[in-house]
């Protein structure tokens, strides 16, 4: 008698802490779930053998974005998560593959190396379409559309164009298209090459360089920060669409990009997260690029 | 291999002037390392206890603080607090002061490694103390040290790459990933990077093991 009861006691333990578990189970779900809750609910089925076959099964997608890039990929100091407009893109991929997304921080000048060694399975980290870099990896359709500016400090009146860099100290990040631009509408300018822009705003704010040449988004993120400083006017210096970066020659995993990014900016999720980052800063409307690959291609030739 | 040797021909101006930068900056900090290093190390043998800690405070500062903060503070902080300090003065300043510290504690073990019967020797048989230091402690000091001295050399020789990425010196590395950004050929472009710095520790190999035998004793 005395031996059943006690067996009785540790099954009803053991069922109760199965259903504990399996409750927990049920909330971690919804946890990673909720990014994907506002797009497609079902899972996708893909042939196997692709990248997005092999995406799902592992449930993970490493994504290589910047982790100091207001307001496209930047770690918000309060949680702790990487937040902006190159993340919310890159959600909606993860969310129509069916995968939970990973982010590493991918730097200008390592992400080509991270794409072709495997280290991420996509690059959305404020890339610029250009044929040379085309030549190493493919792109996705533009995303978004940034324009070349100049920042300097509000109390800088001697540098109203690029021809005014000239002689002056600019900063810049290593692998950025901004070192080719620079050297060829500002040969004389002493650039700084940096790892990450938020170097360059330190750079600035401490006087060692004059001004920091890079995409409109980005400096408008430095102002936010810091309203000490402004944008320079005039003409811009290039036009510079955004593309997704994927491993050469995976056309299959290309097209499934493009239909994710379509789909978003179609449905009216490019026009919230674009006013959500930049938009109720710049006071700007813009609409989701309608630019093709190929033409933001011969933009660079 | 036949894209190793085209990165290197046809960039090997970049290349090279990254060479040099690193030259320069090594032997800047070389100087100051070993000025300030003997220095220290005098005031941490001193006859006075305040000296003594004087040269034990600084050793623990500058051997505690990562050199990464200490690059940071030595550029950023002293510019922000005003100071319109430039790279060259701030990466040579904290790769050597970083450095000195280790060379001081070396050059301190080196001079307890005389024995206190020699010094009391060499008094007693009528040399005074400067004398004893110079003709009887340093010599022997000076031997047991080339080798630890050696040893900081090469390493602040591969800290020197810290001094690039932190401050923005287009030192070895930094025209490495220059080129490496630009042609996408990242492996021949960091081999010819460790190439550089290897022709720079073997160099400072040879010169300490030349010293060594030199000042070694013939057994």
């Amino acid at each position: 008698m005395q031996g059943t009861r006690w067996r009785w006691i540790a099954i009803l333990a053991l069922a109760l802490g199965v259903l504990v578990a399996s409750g927990c189970g049920d909330d971690d779900d919804e946890g990673g779930g909720a990014g994907a809750a506002t797009t497609t609910t079902a899972k996708q089925e893909f042939a196997a053998g692709t990248t997005m076959a092999k995406l799902q099964e592992a449930d993970e997608i490493t994504i290589g974005v910047k982790f100091e890039v207001a307001p496209f990929g930047f770690k918000n100091v309060q949680t702790g998560e990487v937040e902006g407009f190159d993340i919310d893109v890159a959600k909606a991929i993860a969310a129509d593959l069916g995968a939970k997304p990973k982010f590493i921080e991918a730097l200008s000048d390592n992400r080509i190396p991270f794409l072709k060694d495997g280290t991420a399975d996509l690059i959305l980290s404020t890339m610029t379409i250009n044929a040379e870099r085309d030549e190493e990896i493919d792109f996705s359709e533009p995303y978004f559309i940034a324009r070349g500016r100049i920042l300097v400090k509000k109390s800088d009146d001697s540098i109203k164009s690029v021809e005014d860099l000239e002689g002056k100290r600019v900063c810049t990040a290593l692998g950025s298209t901004y070192e080719e631009t620079l050297k060829k509408q500002a040969p004389k300018a002493k650039t700084t090459l940096v790892d990450g822009y938020s170097e360059c705003l330190e750079a600035i704010q401490n006087g060692s360089v004059d001004a920091v040449s890079t995409d409109d988004v980005i400096l408008t993120g430095m102002i936010i920060q810091d309203d000490t400083l402004k944008l320079v006017g005039g003409e811009e210096l290039t036009t510079e669409p955004y593309g997704a970066g994927i491993k050469e020659g995976d056309s299959a995993f290309q097209e499934f990009v493009n239909e994710s990014i379509q789909k978003f900016k179609d449905d009216g999720r490019w026009a919230k997260s674009y006013e959500k980052w930049v938009g109720q800063y710049t006071d700007e409307d813009r609409d989701p690029p309608t630019m093709t690959l190929e033409e933001a291609i011969d933009l660079t030739k | 291999m036949s894209s190793f040797v085209e990165l290197l021909t046809e960039n090997y101006g970049a290349l090279a002037s990254g060479f040099w930068v690193t030259c320069r900056l090594v032997v800047g900090s070389f100087i100051l390392a070993a000025v300030v290093g003997t220095l220290v190390a005098a005031l941490r043998i001193a006859p006075s206890k305040w000296l003594q800690r004087l040269g034990g405070i600084y050793v623990e500062t500058f051997r505690n603080v990562p050199l990464l903060v200490l690059l940071v503070i030595s550029y950023a902080g002293l510019r922000r607090s005003g100071v319109a300090i430039d790279t060259w003065t701030a990466g040579i300043g904290a790769l050597g002061l970083y450095t000195a510290a280790y060379f001081a504690e070396v050059l301190r073990s080196g001079v307890f490694a005389v024995s206190r019967g020699q010094i009391e020797a060499s008094l007693s048989l009528g040399f005074d103390y400067p004398q004893t230091l110079r003709r009887i402690v340093l010599p022997q000091a000076l031997r047991t040290v080339i080798s630890p001295v050696g040893s900081i050399t090469i390493a602040m020789i591969k800290n020197s790459a810290i001094v690039g990425a932190a401050l923005a010196l287009n030192d070895m590395l930094k025209e490495a990933r220059i080129l490496s950004s630009r042609t996408f050929d990242t492996e021949a472009a960091f081999f010819w990077a460790a190439v550089g710095y290897l022709i720079l520790t073997v160099a400072a190999t040879i010169a300490i093991r030349r010293l060594e035998q030199r000042y070694a004793i013939r057994r």
